[in-house]
């Protein structure tokens, strides 16, 4: 039993290493880099520097901000559009399920290069010529996933059945919609957002190639001046994006905990 | 079509239709179909209609036939071979990984490496060209550590702005990709039937090769196919890295659209765009029609 | 058949802090059905589990027909196991998975085919062959994995909660199929449940565990009169704890002196254990010792739930023919058939 043991931690040993090697030495290199400085007769020092350098450029806070008011524009029109449309389809339109599931995979199927050249050719100037067509196709990048995510939070919740109690025991549909079923989509819209927010927040194909400037395409700007500095960039976003993602995975974990005490 | 109908809870109603309390159910699903209809399904339909029509706007099909022929044939082999290189580099490990994860790991172990993996897979574009640009370019500092190990990659002719470099490139997100859409295959295998098949004398080879493997192959397939797609759309970090050198169909388009079309070619971007869609299209409709199916044994 | 006897030794097992076997003693002659009975966790599975070679064992020995099989590996010792559900192979058809043991063991196509046929048709599913495992109801599964298990000509059969998942009416025909087939086949049997009626019902002897520990093991009818526990006594069929002062040997029950089957320490306040059918319910003239609280009609028995002056409860079966006049809320007189009885301390 014991020799068995030392072999299974053997592998998995060996594949956590590697993985750890995979992962620690481009995010490690990148933060080495970040931090170099070469002084005026060549020689590498490191410092803050580059993180100073960013910090000082004008453009740095005015493209983040771009960058969040577009993301939470499209959270907003999820939020608006997508949810109330699945909490519908579990309450009342159960029939349609397929059907929606398959149109809201679609998106996946077309790449986003391709969606890009189809909004060059298709809207129409007025809307091409504000920064805010770039939300509302944010929101249909991000379907396929925001579907998912409350379509599986909400199959594991009998809405029909616990609705139709709440308006049984006197509740109207407000009240229903306020006490019974936001509260139990609360994970899943929690997760749908987050979702949204962050491909907004990275999302580079399609707002470069509809010639908008937001962080990630300034970014890639940056780098034909200061490549030391457009790296340091890279590692704060991804530093940050790493941060939510661990975040939200404690997150729901938590909460899944919570209901399994629950049941 | 009669009047009456038995609805669901066995009551007979006149004067509804099947159709008309079928309209009233789908109502409130209009807007986010109106959504998708505006600004998904008439973008693409506008570039198909576009791709099929020459400079003087009359139909034709000389963008397809110039999109069949150099130089734009050969970005179309590069990315197809991009995709598949790349997914079949990270297909085989990835499917490795989840597996010693999946029956060696602890639960914690899994919900950290499948946030992780997440990271990992979102992690494209940009911020991973230029990660590895610090890692192995010129002056990255895995190439220093190696120099000083007396190791020097680019005398022989090594660089990362080259094909071998992006698909290398690529397996940072393609790798983790796999452990995100594979994990839950390997998750369904049941322990019941690997006990059942121990304890009716197989041996773990072959549980694998008569139980294990004809299951998990549809998922393997599925993934793989997902993979390409991925490597074959994918633009941000191609463009991040390439200087120029390499006919990628995503770069290509984006050279179109930022002004250097040439004459003659006005509509040659969509018939691109629209041979990449159905590239793509080949490769993600049998992976989501696989996917479906599985999930539902899975269950 | 050539089943022979399978006997644990000194068996035990900790996982972590948890013992979940404590120096398991066990032998099964062969041919013989034995049940293990006891509540979640009481180390019944691990057992079943650690013959089965799936579990090893912190210590101790496995034994078939005098041959220690400890250390052979599960899958070379030619038992045959079925699961509590969801066991059978997805990928393959219901013929091909009974006929999967002869496979491993390179039984010719044939003649393996052959065979995996007619175990069907001893289960009754010589029709539904080519069906696969997600086109079966839960009790057409089982009995694909039983004859599964079965086609290997197993010296041992383990059932690991095999009718648990299954609806009641589905599980008690089950229950009597398995029992018919093992009695035909003469296999030796370990059967593991924690339905106490399933255990009785169909086993030779029934073992009682508790805590990694065998309680008592032997044939249905001495679990049932005669408990070595309060465990036991408890677990096996329903029993009522009579509050009653003990002087001596004997106890007085509703008026009655009764004699203490077994040893306490001296007088005082004790439970008697009398199980329900021992105990009549007469309706008294004006107050009487109990009052009934509720009457279930359950087909040819009927339960009388009584209530004592002090708040005990009372739970006694009579014939329903016996029982028309008696209503809840009625003052009733209790009293107790049997001549002794089992106490245990308060």
């Amino acid at each position: 039993m014991a020799a068995m043991k030392k072999r299974i931690d053997l592998a998995l040993f060996t594949a956590l290493g590697l993985a750890g090697i995979f992962i620690l030495l481009p995010f490690g290199s990148s933060a080495e880099f970040s931090f170099r400085e070469y002084s005026t007769d060549g020689k590498l020092l490191h410092s803050f520097a580059p993180y100073r350098w960013i910090i000082e450029q004008p453009e740095f806070l005015s493209h983040l901000l771009l960058s969040f008011k577009l993301a939470f524009i499209a959270v907003l029109f999820t939020a608006i559009l997508v949810v109330p449309s699945v909490a519908w389809l579990h309450l009342k339109a159960q029939s349609f399920r397929p059907i929606v599931e398959i149109v809201t995979l679609l998106p996946l199927v077309i790449p986003v290069v391709a969606l890009s050249i189809g909004v060059q050719a298709a809207f129409p100037d007025w809307l091409q010529s504000t920064e805010y067509e770039l939300p509302l196709m944010y929101v249909v990048l991000s379907l396929p996933f925001t579907f998912r995510i409350l379509d599986n939070g909400l199959q594991a919740i009998p809405l029909k059945t616990i609705s139709e109690a709440s308006r049984g025991l006197g509740a109207n549909w407000p009240k229903t919609i306020f006490y019974v079923i936001a509260p139990v989509m609360r994970t899943a819209v929690a997760g749908a957002f987050f979702l949204t927010f962050a491909l907004s927040l990275g999302e580079f194909t399609l707002t470069s190639l509809l010639h908008w400037d937001t962080f990630p395409t300034w970014v890639t700007s940056v780098s034909q001046q200061n490549i030391i500095g457009a790296i340091a960039l890279s590692v704060f976003s991804l530093a940050v994006a790493f941060l939510i993602l661990l975040l939200v995975g404690l997150f729901s974990s938590r909460s899944k905990k919570r209901t399994e005490v629950a049941e | 079509m009669t009047n009456s109908y038995v609805s669901s809870k066995g009551v007979s109603r006149k004067g509804g239709t099947f159709a008309r309390r079928n309209l009233i159910i789908a109502a409130p699903l209009l807007p986010l179909l109106a959504y998708l209809t505006f600004f998904f399904f008439w973008p693409m339909f506008a570039v198909v209609v576009d791709s099929l029509k020459n400079n003087d706007h009359q139909w034709s099909l000389i963008n397809f036939t110039t999109i069949a022929q150099k130089p734009y044939s050969t970005a179309f082999k590069n990315s197809i071979l991009l995709g598949a290189l790349s997914a079949l580099f990270a297909s085989i490990p990835g499917a490795l990984f989840a597996y010693i994860i999946e029956v060696r790991g602890s639960e914690k172990l899994k919900g950290f490496i499948n946030s992780l993996s997440g990271v990992l897979a979102n992690t494209g574009g940009v911020p991973l060209a230029f990660m590895f640009i610090a890692t192995f370019g010129a002056q990255g500092s895995a190439i220093k550590i190696l120099k000083s190990l007396g190791i020097d990659l680019y005398s022989g002719g090594f660089t990362l702005f080259s094909f071998t470099g992006i698909v290398f490139v690529y397996l940072y997100f393609q790798i983790p990709l796999m452990v995100i859409i594979f994990s839950p295959a390997l998750h369904s295998i049941r322990n019941e039937w690997r006990d059942a098949a121990k304890n009716l004398g197989a041996t773990p080879r072959k549980f694998w090769t008569t139980i294990g493997v004809p299951l998990l192959f549809p998922s393997f397939a599925a993934s793989f196919l997902l993979l390409f797609a991925s490597g074959f759309a994918a633009y941000a970090t191609a463009r991040a890295m390439t200087v120029g050198n390499i006919a990628l169909v995503p770069l290509v388009i984006g050279t179109l659209v930022d002004g250097n079309v040439q004459v003659n070619q006005a509509n040659v971007g969509k018939s691109l765009a629209v041979g990449m869609v159905l590239i793509s299209a080949l490769a993600m409709i049998p992976y989501l029609i696989i996917q479906r199916r599985a999930r539902r044994w899975q269950q | 058949m050539k089943s022979g006897t399978l006997e644990l030794n000194g068996v035990s097992r900790r996982f972590g802090q948890t013992v979940a076997l404590d120096n398991l003693n066990l032998r099964i002659g062969a041919g013989e059905m034995v049940a293990l009975l006891g509540p979640s966790g009481c180390g019944k599975t691990t057992a079943l589990r650690i013959v089965a070679g799936l579990e090893r064992s912190d210590s101790g020995s496995v034994k078939l027909q005098d041959r220690d099989v400890t250390n052979v590996p599960a899958h070379l010792r030619n038992m045959g196991m079925v699961f509590q559900s969801y066991s059978l192979f997805p990928n393959l058809s219901a013929v091909e998975n009974v006929e999967f043991g002869l496979k491993m063991r390179k039984v010719e196509r044939t003649s393996r085919r052959k065979s995996a046929l007619e175990l069907l048709e001893l289960v009754g599913l010589n029709t539904q062959s080519k069906r696969f495992p997600h086109q079966l109801s839960g009790g057409q599964q089982q009995r694909v994995a039983l004859a599964r298990a079965l086609a290997i000509q197993p010296e041992v059969l383990l059932l690991d909660e095999p009718l648990s998942a299954l609806d009641a009416q589905v599980r008690t025909n089950l229950r009597e199929e398995i029992r018919r087939l093992q009695l035909s086949l003469g296999t030796t049997t370990l059967f593991v449940t924690h339905d106490q009626e399933e255990a009785m019902a169909i086993s030779d002897r029934v073992g009682v565990m508790s805590n990694g520990r065998l309680e008592q093991i032997d044939i249905p009818d001495v679990l049932y009169n005669n408990p070595a526990s309060t465990f036991v006594a408890n677990f096996v069929g329903t029993m009522n704890h009579i509050p009653a002062i003990a002087s001596g040997d004997t106890v007085n029950i509703f008026g009655k002196q009764v004699r203490i089957k077994n040893s306490h320490s001296g007088s005082g306040e004790v439970s008697a254990l009398v199980r329900p059918e021992s105990i009549t319910v007469m309706r008294s003239q004006g107050a009487g010792q109990a009052k009934i609280v509720t009457r279930s009609f359950l087909g040819a028995s009927s339960q009388i739930v009584c209530q004592l002056p002090d708040g005990a409860i009372i739970q006694s079966l009579m014939p329903s023919y016996s029982t028309g006049e008696l209503h809840p809320g009625e003052e009733v007189n209790l009293s107790i058939s049997l001549d002794e009885v089992l106490v245990t301390h308060v």
